[in-house]
């Protein structure tokens, strides 16, 4: 008897944790999963000729390299403001610090939608205020690329900050300290010190900043407006295929897209190594967006 | 005079962690800071190094004024409570450090390198990273690092905090030797009294962001300032209004000595070759009394026994001044 219940407790927490396993894999699945999958299947059902004839379609190539091009500039700026504000945060102290650490969570928190209506409100040529002075000096920001790519960098501000502050938080600043007793300047330190230590979490904040950025579609689709496919970007034109009843070209572009989200991610996963945790938050966050 | 501080005070908040601070520490000599936690150590050695500033007061290092000058232009070594080691270089990358950032010639730094590796004896650990080093290890790799840039001084904060009772004392062994060798002003921080009094040729005690005494360690220990450097140095016990050392205490059976203190013995402790006896006075105070196995027996002190206490000639002893 005693030896059935101490078994009978043992396969309770079993049956406990395989049935929180089945929520969980169930869960991914329908949400991300299966989707996903389907859009796999959906675009080599006829084989691959569909598929390399719709990525000949020169508007498809078009809207691919404006993706890549405003998705590296978003990059780029994050990568430097985000490494810089992090620094801020974790090693300063100023009044108003808590408040703009709250801030820079508010991209995630905000529709992107409106995130392209405030750029509009601002920037517009003819009612926004800057835009007016801009236009004079022939500078165009919305309807054209610098429009996009600033909401572009917007909606993925916090990914590179997130990632990096709690390794700066945990790494402390002896090193750094160590460092300038021995002689080394502010950028020295920087460059010898703090970079290496942070390096694998900026590593994967800049991956995660590539992937929500390549598929941003509210805020640039507000920005962009839409001069005969000019400033179209993949997921825009992913959109404008589909309800052109050119499912073919859509589901296309949406395995590119997955695929190299799917890319990014996997290259971190390989490259990281194995101490290194990326807090958990901002990761399903960017992984949810992208699904959504 | 090397390191001459004065008029030092740094306050958080509201919170006074150095109180006026003046001292002078000695050119080529081992200063221990010696003083309870939270007593301000730290902060005073870290505003020697430059890596805080102080809100009054100067630090003078080698005759140059240093109060405003930046960390990395005091040429002062630091060595962290915790090591604070580089974890992604090696160790000879890690020592040779301030050598590169100070742009030396190749040849030159790995010669250095090689030298202050064999000197902490960590010649062939060189390759290893940090993470592959056992605690002390590592704390001499961080030495060694200080040591490379050949600083003016040597600054220490708890070198061997966080080690155990005997590699703490192996090492502390070896810091003394280093120090003969090499002769760089060295301060160390410790609150272990044992530790300052054995390998220190100055001791500073600190407490509550004060100095309280600056001496050599036999002058402390002879002739304490205060009640607060006698009990910190060392057991202390109260007998008639002062405070003795507990083996200083001469014990009688008969009421022999003018101004001895009468009282029974309520409990006998037996420690190794050490008897530690405690004697409720007729006062109703307790004292604490320490005496060899032999002396004991032959004195025929046991429990219940009347005494009488008296501090014994040359004893060192400070009226007592404050509650314990
Ligand atoms: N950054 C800080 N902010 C606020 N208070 C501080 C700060 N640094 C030190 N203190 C306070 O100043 C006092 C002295 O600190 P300090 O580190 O110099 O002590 P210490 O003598 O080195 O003690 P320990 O032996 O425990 O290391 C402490 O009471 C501490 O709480
Ligand atoms: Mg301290």
């Amino acid at each position: 008897m005693a030896s059935t219940s101490s078994t009978s407790v043992g396969s309770g927490s079993t049956v406990v944790t395989w049935v929180l396993r089945l929520v969980v894999v169930g869960y991914l699945f329908f949400l991300i999963g299966w989707p996903s999958a389907l859009i796999v299947r959906r675009t080599f059902e006829g084989g691959t000729q569909a598929f390399t004839e719709a990525l000949q379609d020169p508007d498809v190539t078009h809207a691919l390299q404006l993706s890549v091009v405003v998705a590296l500039c978003a990059v780029a700026i994050n990568l430097l403001f985000g490494v810089g504000m992090s620094l801020l945060l974790v090693r300063y102290e100023f009044p108003g610090k808590r408040a703009l650490s709250a801030l820079i969570d508010l991209p995630l928190a905000v529709s992107p939608i409106v995130v392209g209506l405030a750029l509009i409100l601002v920037y517009n040529p003819r009612f926004g205020w800057f835009g007016e002075s801009l236009d004079a000096h022939g500078i165009q920001i919305i309807f054209a690329k610098p429009g996009m790519v600033m909401a572009t960098t917007f909606v993925a501000l916090p990914l590179v900050i997130r990632e990096v502050v709690p390794v700066l938080e945990d790494m402390g600043d002896d090193q750094e300290q160590a460092a300038n007793s021995l002689g080394a300047n502010a950028w020295q330190t920087f460059w010898r010190i703090t970079l290496p230590g942070i390096k694998w979490a900026v590593v994967y904040g800049v991956v995660l900043s590539l992937a929500r950025s390549l598929g941003e579609f509210g805020a640039v689709k507000v920005v962009a407006g839409n001069i005969s496919g000019e400033t179209t970007t993949a997921p825009v034109l992913v959109q404008q295929k589909y309800q052109n009843f050119e499912q073919q070209t859509a589901y296309a572009m949406s395995f590119l897209l997955v695929a190299a989200a799917v890319v990014c991610l996997v290259i971190v996963a390989l490259l990281r190594p194995k101490d290194h945790k990326p807090s958990r938050a901002t990761a399903t966050a960017a992984i949810q967006e992208k699904a959504s | 005079m090397s390191i001459d501080v004065s008029g030092l005070t740094k306050t958080f908040g509201d919170f006074v962690a150095l109180d006026d601070v003046t001292v002078s520490l000695p050119t080529g000599q081992l200063t221990a800071l010696l003083g309870p936690s939270g007593g301000g150590k730290s902060t005073l050695l870290r505003i020697i190094a430059g890596l805080d500033t102080a809100d009054a007061g100067t630090v003078t290092i080698e005759g140059r004024e240093a109060t405003n000058l930046p960390a990395r232009k005091r040429n002062v070594g630091f060595v962290f409570q915790h090591y604070a080691v580089f974890k992604h270089m090696s160790v000879a990358k890690n020592v040779a450090f301030g050598l590169e950032i100070r742009k030396r010639p190749r040849a030159e730094i790995d010669k250095r390198v090689a030298e202050l590796l064999e000197l902490v004896h960590l010649s062939q650990f060189r390759d290893r990273m940090p993470s592959q080093l056992s605690g002390g290890q590592r704390q001499r790799m961080a030495l060694a690092r200080a040591l490379a840039v050949e600083p003016t001084v040597l600054l220490l904060d708890e070198p061997f905090g966080a080690l155990d009772a005997k590699v703490r004392k192996e090492l502390r062994d070896w810091l003394r030797r280093l120090h003969d060798e090499v002769h760089t002003t060295t301060i160390f921080v410790t609150h272990d009294q044992e530790e300052a009094l054995e390998v220190a040729d100055e001791i500073v005690v600190i407490n509550d962001g004060r100095v309280e005494q600056v001496g050599s360690p036999d002058t402390l220990y002879d002739k304490p300032a205060n009640d607060f450097v006698m009990r910190f140095l060392g057991e202390t016990t109260d007998l008639a209004g002062q405070t003795v050392r507990p083996h200083d205490i001469d014990v009688s059976m008969s009421p022999g000595v003018a101004g001895s203190t009468p009282g029974t013995v309520t409990r006998i402790l037996r420690v190794g070759f050490e008897v530690r006896v405690t004697v409720t006075t007729d006062d109703g105070a307790e004292a604490l009394v320490t005496m060899t196995r032999t002396l004991a027996r032959s004195t025929g002190v046991e429990e219940g026994a009347k005494v009488w206490l008296t501090a014994a000639k040359g004893a060192t002893a400070v009226p007592v001044m404050r509650a314990v």
